[in-house]
Parts: C-alpha cells; sequence; structure tokens
C-alpha cells in the first residue's frame, strides 16, 4: 500500500480501539470486532441485521462461515481469508464456508479502513487480523472446552475442528462447544495483540494447495455473480452511451419509436450530480431483450462537449508538450542532482517510451441492480471500492450514503474495473424514476467505448554513465492522466518531494526502483487533456504497467550502449545500498532464479531467437512482491513476435495456497504479454474505437506460450500476487525482442510494423 | 409462444420469435448459469448446445431452437459430475469463472465426439472462447483429464459389457 494511503472512512475499524468479541447466541458462536463498548456489545451479542459485525461465525452443526470483506474477482481471496482463519482456528478445510460482505463499515480492512480491493494488498494487509481472529476462536473455544471437560485448557489439542485431552481421550467438536453454549470470551485489542501466533513451522494450512472454496460453484452455473441477480417485480434497464467518451451532454430523446416496442416503459436520460458519466440515456423494458430493442430505437441528439475531436494523437501531442517544459509535474523522486551529473557524465542515453489506452473488458459486462425499498437503497452489483460505489450511488440517488446497502456479488473479472462505480447511476436513476427495481447490464460496447481505461502514457528517461559504465545519473518524467486524483479522496494521493502538492503516485509507483542511482529525478505530470477525455482507472497493476516497461527498456538500452550483459548490469545496479537494503537484495535473488530457470545465456538460440530480461518490485515501492521474468520470443522477418517461453519468479515471502499464487502468476503474466502484444484501444473525435472483442483483441488460447513460475516463499511476510508478474512481461519481452533481430521498440503494444520498422533502422 | 426443449423438459416461453437464446433461456427460465459476454459470438460465455452441437446462444434466436434439444450447464450433468466439470475442480481451473459455463460446453461438444484430442485439435477447438482471467493452460490439461477419465471409463464400461 502506498503510505499515504490511509483511514478513508470517518469511522475506521483501527484495532486499537476495538474489541474483539466472542460469545455464543442462538445461532451459534459468533465472532468478530464490537463497534462500541465491550458492556454494550454483550448485552446485545447477536448482532443486529445491518450491522453483523462479524469476521466468522460457526454454526452449531460446526460449519465456520467466513465473511471476506475483499471482492473476490478470480482471486479467491474469499478462501484464502478462510484458511489463514483456519489455520489459527484449528478447523478442518471441509468445515470451511465464506460468504460476502456488505458494504457495513465493520467488514472495511483493518488495515486501510474501507472496503476497497486492489493493489494486491487484500493478502498482506488482512493476514495478521485473520489470523488474530482464528486464533481468539480457538483459545474461547478451548477455554469452554476445557471447563467442559473438567481438565486444564493448556492440556487440549486443537485439529481439524475437535478439542481432544490426550490424558483422558476425551474430546469435543467445535460444533459441541458451539451447542454446549458455554463459549464467552471477551478480547480486548491488547490481548488480541497479546495472542502469539503460530510460527511457519507450526503451519498445517497456511502453504497447503487446499481447494479453493468457490470453484466447485463456478463449474455448475450456480455461482452467483451481479449480473445474475433476479428480484420480484424487477425490470431491465438498456443503456445508451454517447459517441464521445466524456464530456458529451444530451440536447433531446425522441422515444416514438421505442414506445413501439413491446414491454417498454421508459427512457431516462440521466443526471448524474456525481459527474461520474456524461449524457447516458438508459432504456427501461420488462426484458433485456426488449430494453436493448427499445434503446436501439431511441433518436438521441447530442452536444460533444469539448473533447469531441481529440484523438489518440492529440493526447500524445498534448503528453510532449507538458513533458518539455521545465516546470510541469511535481517530483515523486529527488535524489541528488541528474542535470548537473549529466554534464559530467561520458555518455547519455535519452528516450521515449509510450503505452496506449487499454481496456480492461472482463468477460462480465458492467451491471448493476438497484431497488428502493423502504428508506434504504439496496444495490446489488460486484464491486471493489463498495466505501465509494455506496457513496456514488447514494449521491445519484439524492440520499445519503448510510441509506446504501451494497450486496456484493461474485465479480465476474474485476482488473481495477470495479473500482469504479459508473454502472450504479442509471441503476439508481432508472429504479427512482420508474419505482421498480431496475438491472443495468452494459452491452460489450458500452463497456468498451465507456470504460475507465489504464491511461495512454508519455515517458522520457534520460540516463548518464561514466567512463566505467556506471548509471550516475536518470531522470524520468511520467506523463498520464491521473486516475486515482479522480476518486477525489485526497488521501490517495502523496505528496510531492518539492512540495508543490499532491501527486497521484498511481502514475509513477514503480519509478521509485531498487537500483542505486545516485543522482534520479521522476516527475509525475498530469496530462489535463488526458484526464479530461479519458477517465481513467486503475487496470490490473497500475503504474508499475507503464513505469517498469520505460525503466527497464531503459536499462537495457544501457547494457546494450555499455556493452554489459542486461541482466549482470541490473545485479550491479541492486547492490542494497542505502535505502534499497533489503528489497534490492531479495529482487537479485529472484532475477537469478530466473535466469537460471530459463537457462539464460547458457545456450545458443536460433537465429532471430532472443531471451530478454526484467525485474520489478511491483506494486509499490512498500508493499512488493519480488519479481523477475526472462522471456524467450521468436521474431519472424516480418517483424511478428511468438513468445516461446515466459519464466517468472516471484518472491512473495510467505505462501498462503501455492496452486492460487501459481494460478494467479501465471494468468498476471498472460495480461503482461497480452498488453505487451495484443491489446490496444484508440481514441478518436473523442470517442474510444474499439468495441468488442473482433477489434480489441486479448490473447486467445492460440496464442499461449509455455509459461514458467517459480514462487519463492522464504518466510518472509506474505505479499500480494495478483498483479506484480503484469508488469514484468513487457519489458521482458521488449528487450527479448532486441536480443533476437536488434529490434528496439519503445511503444506498447509492440507490433509486428514496429518491430520491422526497428528491424530497418 | 414457442416451445422448448430445455435440458430434457418441454417449456414454452413468452418471446418474439428473433429474441435471442441467451435471453430467454437467463430471465424466462432463470437459469443464470449462461452467461452474457459480447453479444456478438465473439467470446463464447453464451455457450449451449443445440442438439449436441455447441452455439452461441446470443446468435441463436429462439425461433432456431425451437424442435431442437436444448442443453445449458444446467443440464449438462445430473449433478454437476461430468468429467470436464470433475477435472475443472481436480485442475483447479476456474478464477473469476464467468466464461467457465461456456467453456465446459465448448469443450463437452468435443468430447462427445472424440474422447481422445489432440492438443492443436482442443486448441482449434476452443480458441473462441475467451478467458480474461487466462486460464487457458488449466481448461487444455483439464479437457485432457477429462478425455482420459471418458477414455477409461468407456473402457471399463465395455469390459463390464463383454463379462
Amino acid at each position: 500500500m502506498n503510505k499515504h494511503v490511509k483511514n478513508l472512512a470517518p469511522e475506521t475499524t483501527d484495532l486499537s480501539r476495538r474489541s474483539f468479541l466472542v460469545g455464543t447466541a442462538a445461532t451459534g458462536l459468533v465472532l468478530g470486532y464490537a463497534g462500541s463498548g465491550i458492556d454494550q456489545a454483550l448485552a446485545a451479542p447477536a448482532p443486529a441485521n445491518f450491522e453483523p459485525s462479524v469476521w466468522y461465525s460457526i454454526a452449531p452443526d460446526g460449519l465456520v462461515t467466513v465473511t471476506c470483506g475483499k471482492a473476490d474477482m478470480g482471486q479467491h481471496v474469499a478462501s484464502t481469508m478462510a484458511q489463514i482463519v483456519a489455520e489459527e482456528l484449528g478447523a478442518s478445510w471441509k468445515d470451511m464456508r465464506v460468504q460476502l460482505a456488505s458494504n457495513d463499515p465493520k467488514f472495511n480492512d483493518p488495515v486501510l479502513g474501507a472496503q476497497i480491493t486492489g493493489g494486491s494488498w487484500s493478502t498482506m494487509m488482512n493476514f495478521d487480523a485473520m489470523s488474530r481472529a482464528g486464533a481468539a476462536g480457538r483459545i474461547a473455544l478451548t477455554e469452554a472446552a476445557a471447563t467442559a471437560m473438567g481438565v486444564p485448557a493448556s492440556e487440549l489439542v486443537v485439529r481439524a475442528s475437535t478439542i481432544s485431552h490426550p490424558k483422558s481421550k476425551k474430546s469435543m467438536s467445535f460444533a459441541d462447544v458451539v451447542k454446549s453454549g458455554k463459549a464467552t470470551k471477551t478480547f480486548t485489542a491488547d490481548d488480541l495483540k497479546a495472542i502469539k501466533l503460530k510460527t511457519a513451522d507450526q503451519y498445517t494450512m497456511i502453504g497447503v494447495s487446499v481447494p479453493q472454496l468457490d470453484i466447485p460453484l463456478k463449474v455448475n452455473g450456480t455461482a452467483k455473480y451481479g449480473i445474475d441477480v433476479m428480484l420480484p417485480g424487477m425490470v431491465y434497464g438498456a443503456l445508451v452511451t454517447p459517441p464521445v467518451r466524456y464530456g458529451a451532454t444530451v440536447k433531446s430523446v425522441d422515444d416514438s419509436a421505442a414506445k413501439k416496442v413491446p414491454g417498454f416503459i421508459k427512457a431516462v436520460t440521466l443526471d448524474d450530480k456525481t459527474t461520474t458519466t456524461t449524457g447516458w440515456v438508459v432504456a427501461v423494458a420488462n426484458t433485456y431483450a426488449n430494453a436493448k430493442k427499445a434503446a436501439e430505437a431511441l433518436k438521441i441528439s447530442y452536444d460533444g462537449g469539448p473533447n469531441a475531436k481529440l484523438s489518440s494523437e492529440s493526447l500524445f501531442a498534448e503528453a510532449k508538450r507538458l513533458q518539455g517544459l521545465s516546470d510541469s509535474g511535481e517530483f515523486f523522486v529527488k535524489d541528488g542532482d541528474p542535470n548537473a551529473a549529466f554534464g559530467s557524465a561520458a555518455k547519455v542515453l535519452e528516450a521515449d517510451y509510450t503505452t496506449n489506452i487499454n481496456i480492461h473488458a472482463p468477460m462480465e459486462p458492467m451491471n448493476a441492480t438497484a431497488e428502493f425499498k423502504g428508506d434504504i437503497l439496496h444495490i446489488y452489483s460486484g464491486n471493489q471500492f463498495a466505501t465509494r460505489s455506496g457513496a456514488i450511488a447514494a449521491g445519484a440517488a439524492g440520499i445519503d450514503p448510510k441509506f446504501v446497502v451494497m450486496h456484493q456479488m461474485w465479480l465476474g473479472g474485476g482488473f481495477g474495473r470495479r473500482l469504479d462505480a459508473d454502472m450504479m447511476v442509471p441503476a439508481v436513476q432508472a429504479a427512482k424514476a420508474t419505482g421498480k427495481p431496475v438491472k443495468v447490464i452494459y452491452t460489450r460496447e458500452n463497456d468498451m467505448t465507456m470504460d475507465f481505461s489504464r491511461p495512454l502514457t508519455f515517458q522520457k528517461i534520460k540516463a548518464g554513465v561514466d567512463g566505467d559504465g556506471k548509471i550516475v545519473a536518470l531522470s524520468h518524467d511520467v506523463v498520464s492522466a491521473w486516475p486515482t486524483q479522480r476518486w477525489g479522496i485526497p488521501d490517495f494521493l502523496t505528496p510531492s518531494v518539492d512540495k508543490k502538492g499532491p501527486l497521484d503516485s498511481f502514475t509513477v509507483n514503480g519509478s521509485d526502483f531498487f537500483y542505486t542511482v545516485p543522482n534520479h529525478y521522476v516527475r509525475a505530470i498530469k496530462n489535463e487533456m488526458a484526464h479530461n477525455a479519458t477517465p481513467s482507472g486503475q487496470l490490473r497493476s497500475v503504474a508499475p504497467g507503464w513505469t517498469f516497461w520505460a525503466v527497464e527498456s531503459m536499462i537495457d538500452e544501457i547494457a546494450h550502449a555499455t556493452g554489459k550483459d542486461p541482466a549482470q548490469l541490473r545485479i550491479s545496479l541492486l547492490d542494497g545500498k542505502g535505502k534499497n537494503d533489503g528489497g534490492a537484495q531479495r529482487l537479485r535473488n529472484t532475477l537469478l532464479a530466473a535466469m537460471g530457470l530459463a537457462g539464460y545465456g547458457t545456450k545458443q538460440l536460433p537465429k532471430g531467437e532472443g531471451m530478454g530480461v526484467a525485474c520489478v518490485s511491483s506494486q509499490e515501492r512498500a508493499t512488493a512482491s519480488w519479481t523477475a521474468c526472462v522471456a524467450h520470443v521468436a521474431v519472424a522477418p516480418s517483424g511478428e513476435v511468438t513468445v516461446k517461453k515466459l519464466t517468472v519468479a516471484t518472491d512473495v515471502g510467505t505462501q498462503v495456497n501455492p496452486d492460487g499464487i501459481r494460478a494467479q502468476v501465471e494468468g498476471a503474466a498472460l495480461w503482461g504479454m497480452s498488453l505487451a502484444l495484443f491489446e490496444k484501444a484508440t481514441l478518436k473525435d473523442g470517442g474510444i474505437e474499439q468495441t468488442n472483442f473482433d477489434t480489441y483483441t486479448p490473447l486467445r488460447m492460440s496464442q499461449l506460450p509455455e509459461v514458467a513460475v517459480n514462487v519463492i516463499a522464504n518466510g518472509e511476510k506474505a505479499t500480494g500476487v495478483g498483479e506484480p508478474a503484469v508488469t514484468v512481461v513487457a519489458p521482458a519481452i521488449g528487450n527479448a525482442v532486441f536480443n533476437a533481430v536488434g529490434a528496439r521498440v519503445r511503444g506498447l503494444p509492440i507490433t509486428a510494423e514496429a518491430v520491422k520498422a526497428a528491424m530497418k533502422a | 409462444m414457442p416451445n422448448l426443449n430445455i435440458n430434457g423438459r418441454n417449456m414454452s416461453v413468452e418471446a418474439a420469435n428473433d429474441t435471442p437464446l441467451l435471453w430467454v433461456i437467463r430471465e424466462q427460465l432463470q437459469m443464470t448459469g449462461t452467461k452474457f459476454g459480447c453479444g456478438a459470438g465473439l467470446c463464447g460465455a453464451c455457450t449451449v448446445h443445440l442438439n449436441g452441437e455447441a452455439v452461441r446462444s446470443c446468435q441463436t434466436s429462439v425461433s432456431d431452437a425451437v424442435g431442437k434439444k436444448i442443453t445449458t450447464i444446467e443440464g449438462l450433468s445430473a449433478k454437476g459430475d461430468h468429467p470436464l466439470q470433475k477435472a475443472w475442480v481436480a485442475e483447479q481451473v476456474p478464477q473469476c469463472g464467468y466464461c467457465q459455463s461456456g467453456q465446459i460446453m465448448q469443450a463437452a461438444a468435443l468430447l462427445s465426439k472424440n474422447t481422445n484430442p489432440t492438443k492443436e485439435e482442443v486448441v482449434a477447438h476452443m480458441d473462441g472462447n475467451l478467458c480474461r482471467c487466462m486460464t487457458y493452460s488449466r481448461i487444455q490439461k483439464a479437457i485432457m483429464r477429462a478425455a482420459s477419465d471418458m477414455r477409461t471409463a468407456s473402457a471399463t464400461g465395455s469390459e463390464r459389457r463383454a463379462t
């Protein structure tokens, strides 16, 4: 997590001010953090409907249900939370169940103080809290069992949901203890802190590839995603979105033809005070097919607004202009004085790196279902940021956010797209206008053209090398839209080192690398034009997806310019001096592991083939998983790149579920490859040109390379795995292409045309 | 009111003839295992079987499905225990899981005709099904595992019949 991210919600779940409550209710043993004083909590042990205040409960039948406050979008985080709880609780895996939390602040992340899922933060930030929750439950159950058996608690052994007393051969199951109603114990924050957690050598669940709890539901069609919600009396909304991504307004809507569509109810022009959407109309009908027909029949005229003439070209041109200004942007890193050092450097290299707009395109198109019931607005939608999305829904409804209940669903892919809340607005306003529950489903075309995309980026890196080939200076400008600033939450921004004001570090993370470079500047420059025209979002891996593209390409360029092996140059830069101590060594070791696994430098490759390396400290300096990749590519004379193999090594400290980690790392690496080679969106006349999977083309099975994943678990604290491997692949492929055919491509995606042009150059 | 035969049951639905089968299955019949992904036959999330052939239900009108046997993920097996479904669990294939009903239905059409496909045949048959989580290698492994299980079961079955 960014060190400046903290306590977003006014009411935080700061552990130090809370007590952990264990008490028995008729329905079972409930464990959670009491929202107020212990006395009050004890007086009302059964939680109220809207404030269940629980991390998990144990039913009289012994089933343990963990409530997951994180969005589960395929990373199996609910299962991971259950696994961490089960380790300390001593529960058998077959007894574990999961459910998804509502937006009750009591389910807020214990570190972030909000319900937000991203940054590959979930496991690292919840490991301790879930462990202590599990341990507290074990202690409470054990003490109750000791009393029931008439033996000292210290002589009891807890294993597989059973508490046994080896001396007397007595035993009680968790179910027995819960049924007895005797488990009552409260834990203060200090008590919780004082619990001695297991050490790694005592683990029986952490580090085991137990089957993910959500998978059975996902092979028989029963997992419920947001799009699957059915409410009594519900009707459907289909969107008409304008040809301009942002800034258009509706001048008029003619619904005369739509009225002829059977089942048509009405067309609602959104009045979005949250400014999340502009110029959207939703056609409501009794079925989605009819809503879509009606939407197609609406005749809408627009004022295209201020961005209607903009294109990717104009955004790049503006980025270059801003980068060229000496007073642009704010400093994210300011070590030494690169500009002075360039003057005395033996060699200075300079290069521009670009990335195009990228679309999240999760397989489940955006959707939300809204229902007003009495004073309460119920929202059903798979969402990664319930805290903010609930507030957007409230804003769209014109009510206080405390009256919004967000019902979390399984997410049919997130990748950062569902951090945004645009889908709440049409659902809420259509429900309000019709007085009925409304499910709004985006068409794929709506979903692609209205994505909160990965921003188009322009970066310039200038590097100075001394007579011995040592990098003495590096300056790095990053120009992009600022996705996180758009959220309007000051705590997500970072003070600039030159005190010019807060910057969006989610546009520059990664550029504060672990290489030792004595003079190092990084400027974060906001491309206001792009920011307005293409409201950007957080796409799996966020800034490190572009900053490492530039940094890791430039390191290779320096190696080649100074006659060094690119991998060896990295190893020498990762000397662990000063502030880089610790991280640099872990990254170096990870790089060495990847090199060894790939056989880097050990074999003569055929003509037209090459291996390239890259290593990254994604996601953020403070939350890095140390990740390295060796890409092996073959480049055809046409410039077409075929990836033969990706070898990825990642140091995650502690692995909770090894098989789950491998799945995430492999998926992330393939995302990296897809972004590197296949995915490109463009802006024209203010609109995104790609509308479906025929023109926006993520990797398919026939393009699958061999992927070798090595997970390093060295006993350090658990880090994240969902994103880091995305960021390492594009530079590794770019560097491999150079090693194969001498073509240096500095723009993503790497197209055959660009490779061919660079081959000739 | 068109009559549909779906998962072995006859059901009458209320929908215009040109309504995509997908929405009738999901909304009227409330079988939500079949997913909407692209609406253009480009992703495979909505794959069902018509008389045993894998088709994109977003591109199939209700009238085209009349008189044919429709099978969805809910009807692929009695207890979610088709060899592919078991293999999908064994290989821990799904991540977000949204595309997986379509992947399984697409694969089932292949294995119903060929329980010994080559890797190339699997890729050619599955290439129209997108998985944004990129679980492709596990999908391949699961198909091969299910195919092998089906061959074993069929060999065991014929032995039993022989004795």
